[in-house]
């Protein structure tokens, strides 16, 4: 299982991941240069506000419904419903499209009738819906592929940091050491908002257990400075990331 | 459109159409060779589209989506993250998702171009997202280009080498620097063009046919 959740939570797995600064690139150009604290601030401040109110529980409700297509379609509506910046949007759903692509090559369960699902229309694809689908068929527990998330979410984020050269690569594992942190501190905490696991078939997916909501799909997100950041670098001429 | 507008739905589908790669240093004249092989490609009924990997600009799919050449709608856009090797080798996915996608929306497509942004000697493609690929280096890079025995030089499937207009001015032995190229790679392909005047490309669609376009 360990050995599992390094290859999927390796840079060097194939996901697309390394073209996207998630708003790094848009914050550089707010504020010259990108300091060590600010993209700790920045890393604080997407897993707090973003991840862990959306991903996360985008990424558990996914893990839960795995092959219930229909589930599925209902969080991916949500996650794009709770996206508002355009270049975070369509990130996502590049992103989660790239994962799949590798997935289906190498024939991973359940990855042939997502991508059938995509080709269809009846899925969006985004980020971590597509996780949550194919890690679970794949074999990982659901708190390995809440972690998986969170570590890519912080550790993309740093990467960028280091590419653009605002920041260098051993000083961007202080920020990354302290957004390890936060997500240790924010998965301590049960979901006070989520999804309805009732619909989930995938009984030999190990999960912790499920809490009951009244609402089907709840996503919270909130992180204007990083998204008005992106979106000002999605108008731009020069930019070496996709949002 | 670009790959940052993708289409829902219809977007993903198995690869039919050939996929060849084209890589090399920046200024090697990759751009200015497609923008030479678009109408001989054409010429011979191939029906075609490109994937450009720029690294910070739009700049080369700008240029082929208004050379007049070919359709826009025939041009996509993959940003290339800073690195312009990891996204036609270490991750092509973001890559094989725009082809994949510009396959869903044009049907039979005969040959998909992937145009890598300019990069070092070491770029190489990855046979996950091309079946074949050239690679381009000039003369005025230096005529000893081929000694420095770079992976993109001795492992692409044909080698060109483009502007040998400039090796008269730029104090290039065009023969040697060639006969190194050819020793460097056994047997495999060296040719030689002027992309701005299409010397020497008619050979490079033939090699391309040859390789890849089995129903010339």
């Amino acid at each position: 299982m360990q050995l599992l959740m390094m290859q999927n939570a390796d840079a060097a797995f194939p996901s697309g991941g390394f073209a996207f600064s998630n708003g790094v690139e848009g914050l550089g150009a707010l504020r010259r240069p990108l300091t060590g604290p600010d993209l700790t601030d920045a890393l604080t401040a997407s897993l707090r506000h973003r991840w862990a109110g959306a991903d996360r529980v985008a990424l558990i409700g996914a893990f839960r419904a795995s092959d219930d297509h229909g589930a599925l379609s209902r969080i991916d509506a949500a996650v794009e419903a709770a996206t508002l910046a355009e270049p975070m949007r369509v990130g996502s759903k590049r992103n989660g499209r790239a994962l799949l692509v590798t997935h289906t090559r190498l024939e991973s369960p359940g990855a042939a009738a997502l991508h059938k699902a995509l080709s269809d229309g009846r899925l969006l694809g985004h980020l971590p819906v597509i996780q949550g689908a194919l890690w679970c068929g794949l074999g990982l527990g659901e708190a390995e592929a809440v972690l998986i998330s969170a570590y890519q979410a912080a550790a993309s984020m740093a990467t960028a940091a280091i590419r653009l050269g605002h920041i260098g690569a051993i000083d961007a594992q202080r920020s990354l050491s302290a957004a390890l942190e936060v997500i240790a501190d924010i998965v301590r905490q049960p979901m006070e908002q989520g999804v309805t696991p009732g619909s989930s078939k995938n009984e030999g997916c190990t999960g912790v257990v499920p809490r009951q909501s009244p609402s089907p799909v709840i996503l919270t997100n909130f992180t204007p400075f990083i998204e008005i950041a992106a979106m000002r670098l999605a108008g731009a001429d020069l930019r070496l990331f996709a949002n | 459109m670009t790959i940052n507008e993708p289409r829902e739905g219809s977007a993903l589908k198995a690869a039919s159409a050939a996929r060849i790669g084209i890589g090399g240093p920046v200024g090697s004249g990759k751009t200015a060779l497609i923008e030479a092989l678009i109408p001989i490609l054409v010429a011979r009924g191939i029906d075609l589209a490109i994937v450009t990997n720029d690294l910070v600009t739009r700049e080369d799919a700008e240029r082929l989506r208004r050379s007049g050449l070919i359709d826009p709608a025939r041009v996509s856009a993959v940003e290339a993250g800073a690195c312009p090797h990891t996204v036609i080798r270490e991750d092509p996915t973001l890559n094989i998702v725009a082809g994949d996608e510009l396959e869903a929306r044009l049907p039979g497509l005969d040959l998909m171009i992937f145009e890598s942004g300019g990069d070092n000697l070491a770029s190489t493609f990855s046979l996950d997202l091309v079946d074949w690929w050239i690679f381009v280096i000039d003369v005025a890079g230096g005529g000893d280009i081929p000694r420095k025995r770079g992976p993109g030089v001795l492992r692409c499937d044909l080698l060109v080498v483009n502007k040998i207009d400039l090796a008269p001015y730029v104090g290039v032995d065009l023969d040697a620097m060639l006969s190194e190229a050819h020793a460097l790679r056994d047997a495999k392909p060296v040719l030689t063009t002027n992309a701005r005047s299409a010397e020497g490309v008619e050979a490079v669609a033939d090699a391309i046919a040859a390789a890849v376009l089995f129903k010339l």
